[in-house]
């Protein structure tokens, strides 16, 4: 799978639908088997999904040559951890947390604040470093007429952005001290 | 780009691990002397993990609404109750 394809919601959307129809069911029924709840394997199945869609925009996805048995196995590590941790609802972020153990708590306090501060650089944020999207893909999809346009638009962005997190990582700081 | 934002494009280069390592040594060292570079890098690093929670959020949701979709289109009831199936108490 080409991280390229996969710049709009639409296209992102027939991905994890193929997905969905090629690998839910294993994956189902590997949690029956396991003694767990339809609602548990579709949890595990949606945190498989987002862990393996991470893989493929960071074009790690290439050397997989059997994705059904790929995601089978993530889904598979994701539901022993789950069940080692006996925790119903366990998302992704605090599994993630776990395994991520220096990693400042303040990034989850601020990410509301962002969101509604900044939605816009937000979007563009994520565009350029979560789905990993080319340049020239984040320039035709956020209008700029070029791609030295775009780019400076991300590093402002991220300066607008680092600023709001400075600020608030003082403030909690102060907060706790 | 103005200064400021080459920096900036200098920091995500050193926490991307596109920098030459001469040039992240340097500006390791940097870090050292420069308490306002260190808080500058550290708060881009936490912009990082912002951005990437903020990013797991809005895929997540994406992947729940075509979850919603296939259980309501009615060409994949079939699949929908094989799954359900696997569930039920013999």
């Amino acid at each position: 799978m080409d991280h390229n394809t996969l710049s709009t919601v639409e296209l992102r959307e027939a991905f994890f639908m193929a997905l969905y129809k090629k690998a839910f069911s294993p994956v189902a029924r590997y949690v029956a088997r396991m003694g767990g709840s339809l609602e548990e394997a579709q949890d595990i199945f949606q945190d498989t999904l987002v862990i393996y869609y991470e893989k493929v925009a960071l074009a790690q996805a290439e050397i997989i040559v059997n994705e059904k048995a790929y995601l089978l196995g993530i889904a598979k590590k994701l539901w022993l951890q789950h069940y080692k941790a006996g925790c119903k609802n366990e998302s992704l972020n605090d599994r993630d947390a776990e395994i991520i153990s220096d990693e400042q708590p303040a990034a989850g306090k601020i990410l509301h604040y962002l969101q509604t501060a900044g939605k816009k650089c937000m979007e563009l944020l994520k565009a350029c470093y979560y789905d990993n999207l080319p340049v020239s893909d984040v320039t035709a999809l956020f209008g700029y007429t070029s791609k030295h346009s775009a780019t400076v638009a991300k590093y402002k962005c991220l300066e607008k952005v680092r600023e709001t997190v400075k600020q608030n990582s003082l403030s909690y700081a102060d907060f706790i001290e | 780009m103005r200064t400021s934002l080459n920096n900036i494009k200098a920091i995500d280069d050193y926490l991307l691990r596109c920098m030459p390592p001469g040039d992240a040594l340097v500006l390791e060292a940097n870090m050292l002397l420069n308490d306002d570079l260190a808080t500058d890098v550290a708060c881009q690093q936490l912009t990082h993990q912002a951005i990437r929670q903020f990013g797991r959020q809005n895929i997540k949701a994406e992947i729940m609404a075509v979850q919603q979709k296939l259980a309501a289109e009615p060409q994949h009831q079939g699949y929908i109750q094989c799954i359900a199936n696997l569930f039920k108490k013999h």
